[in-house]
């Protein structure tokens, strides 16, 4: 059974699972629905007050939070794993894994599918469908930038759950820094420059995950496409190493577990 | 309790969960302040995520958009407002997510046996630990303004904020305690924790402070404890006063007296839960 297919198999039975207990699939994904309309409005009210800032309306926000919360919606039901990582690494929870035949990071991803992330899909949908004012044309362009954002915003939580295998305080931290990394991708790209667009382009990736999509959107370029392709992979292969070498730690038996 | 024994029965009185929560409170901050890679990460994050906000207030403020409230924005700009609206809601210890798991997991049980009370014992811990990371954070904003050559407000601004602050934060945790007590009922706290987050944000005034909302929106606001953790502390920064430093902090007290006694009857209606049907 080659990767691709064992993680399907994994994905299936964890979507299946999220899908079991009906209640609580339904009070999360409306929870989740609830909480974006809590932040559009958050915004609206912003904008109502001050219009605009540096270029950016309402509407352009709009477009940016649709991304975001697609992003979202497809790295929790599909590569779920992510959110707890770090819990997981430092409970031991790998233990199992050491000795099945399988690469264990997407074991580690495919190990849930978080039921809040169906109600991001739907709103991430109706927003751009409503308010980004999109047209069928684009859609090649959406669908390239929601991959691409997929792959960095994972990549990027999997490296900042890769600090548990150094610090035993990291679950805590590597929620907040993913949580970080959303808000950054949920500000309009103009108030960014000099240090804050130093770090919205490296260690907080919002600049990859969705201000570059939607440059690319806007006004769609080689140049642009060059930038979205060599990040999603560079945010790869540095997530990979950096828990290939936390992997390491663990096997050696230096990462406090329990 | 015709069967407890003396010593356990002297456990459950008031001076003996006192000096036990006493000790988990200690625990934490100590437990936060020994993390210092953790600390000084949250730092430095702090940091980053007033600099991104400063930058935008910035925008906001250098366009002055004539018919907008840009017109309204204090003098000094709303850097110190929200300096410390974010001090207070980053120090919030995640005492949702060691309740969810302990819930969760059967973790709970165990404790149950025990003479001291799990709640007490975690909040306590969680109060430390948000402690911690208040002093840490506290820190580091105060040699970032020192360093920034921003205009201060008056000395008394600091001392009311040095009260309020805190006790915002303990309102915090109290806030995230309800909301972890919901793994009694639902398998993830993730959605009631990020609705509660994005309304402490709106009604908090994270972002911007609630005076510059519309009147009915102000009014709705600044009753919540939403409002009572953020806000209060943050307005101090913008227009210092004692008068309304008391105000605030009656209102504080009464906020944490209130979501404590809320905790207590969640609590006890999740107990029964647990015991009559299991997780």
């Amino acid at each position: 059974m080659g990767l691709l297919a064992t993680y399907a198999a994994n994905m299936a039975i964890a979507i299946r699972t999220s899908l079991m207990d009906r209640t609580n699939f339904i009070l999360n994904s409306l929870g989740m629905v609830v909480n974006d309309i809590f932040f559009l409005i958050l915004w609206y009210m912003f904008f109502a007050g001050f219009r605009q800032v540096g270029g950016w309306g309402l509407h352009d926000v709009a477009r940016l939070l649709g991304l975001i919360m697609m992003v979202v919606a497809i790295s929790g039901v599909f590569f779920g794993g992510y959110r707890d990582m770090a819990a997981t690494i430092l409970r031991g929870e790998i233990d199992a894994l050491l000795t099945q035949p399988k690469a264990i990071l997407p074991r580690l991803l495919a190990r849930e599918s978080i039921a809040t992330a169906w109600g991001d899909l739907v709103m991430g949908i109706w927003m751009l469908v409503t308010f980004a004012d999109l047209s069928w044309r684009d859609i090649p362009a959406v669908l390239l930038g929601l991959v691409c954002g997929t792959t960095i915003y994972v990549a990027s939580a999997v490296a900042y759950a890769s600090l548990a295998f150094w610090f035993a305080g990291a679950r805590s931290f590597a929620r907040d820094l993913t949580d970080f990394m959303l808000l950054f991708s949920s500000y309009p790209g103009s108030i960014y420059s000099g240090m804050t667009k130093v770090v919205a382009y490296t260690l907080l990736p919002a600049g990859f995950i969705v201000l570059t999509p939607v440059a690319f959107l806007r006004a769609p370029s080689l140049q642009s496409l060059a930038i979205i392709l060599s990040a999603a992979a560079l945010y790869c292969v540095l997530a990979a190493a950096i828990f290939h070498v936390g992997m390491r730690r663990y096997r050696r038996g230096l990462v406090a577990t329990g | 309790m015709l069967s407890m024994t003396p010593t356990a029965r002297a456990d459950l009185l008031l001076p003996g969960t006192l000096a036990a929560a006493w000790s988990a409170f200690a625990l934490g901050v100590r437990r936060n302040l020994a993390n210092w890679p953790i600390l000084a990460g949250r730092a430095i994050f702090y940091l980053v995520a007033m600099a991104v906000l400063s930058a935008l207030w910035d925008k906001v403020s250098s366009q002055r958009l004539a018919g907008t409230l840009a017109s309204a924005l204090p003098d000094g700009g709303l850097t110190l407002y929200i300096g410390v609206t974010e001090w207070i809601t980053l120090s919030v210890a995640s005492i949702h997510l060691r309740l969810e798991d302990d819930i969760r997991l059967g973790m709970l049980e165990p404790h149950l046996l025990r003479p001291k009370s799990y709640i007490v014992q975690k909040v306590a811990e969680s109060l430390g630990d948000t402690l911690g990371r208040l002093i840490g954070i506290g820190a580091a904003a105060l040699v970032a303004l020192a360093l920034s050559g921003h205009k201060l407000p008056p000395l008394q601004a600091f001392a009311y904020v040095a009260v309020l602050g805190p006790l915002g934060a303990a309102i915090g945790v109290l806030i995230y305690t309800n909301v972890g007590l919901a793994a009694f009922w639902v398998r993830r706290v993730l959605p009631p924790y990020i609705i509660t987050q994005k309304i402490w944000f709106l009604l908090g005034g994270l972002f911007a402070p609630i005076s510059l909302y519309p009147l009915w929106f102000y009014r709705a606001a600044v009753v919540s404890p939403f409002a009572a953790s953020i806000f209060m502390p943050g307005n101090q920064m913008i227009a210092p006063s004692a008068s309304a430093f008391a105000v605030e902090l009656v209102a504080q007290l009464a906020w944490i007296a209130a979501l404590s006694g809320l905790i207590a009857l969640i609590w006890r209606a999740g107990l029964r839960k647990v015991l009559r049907e299991g997780v």
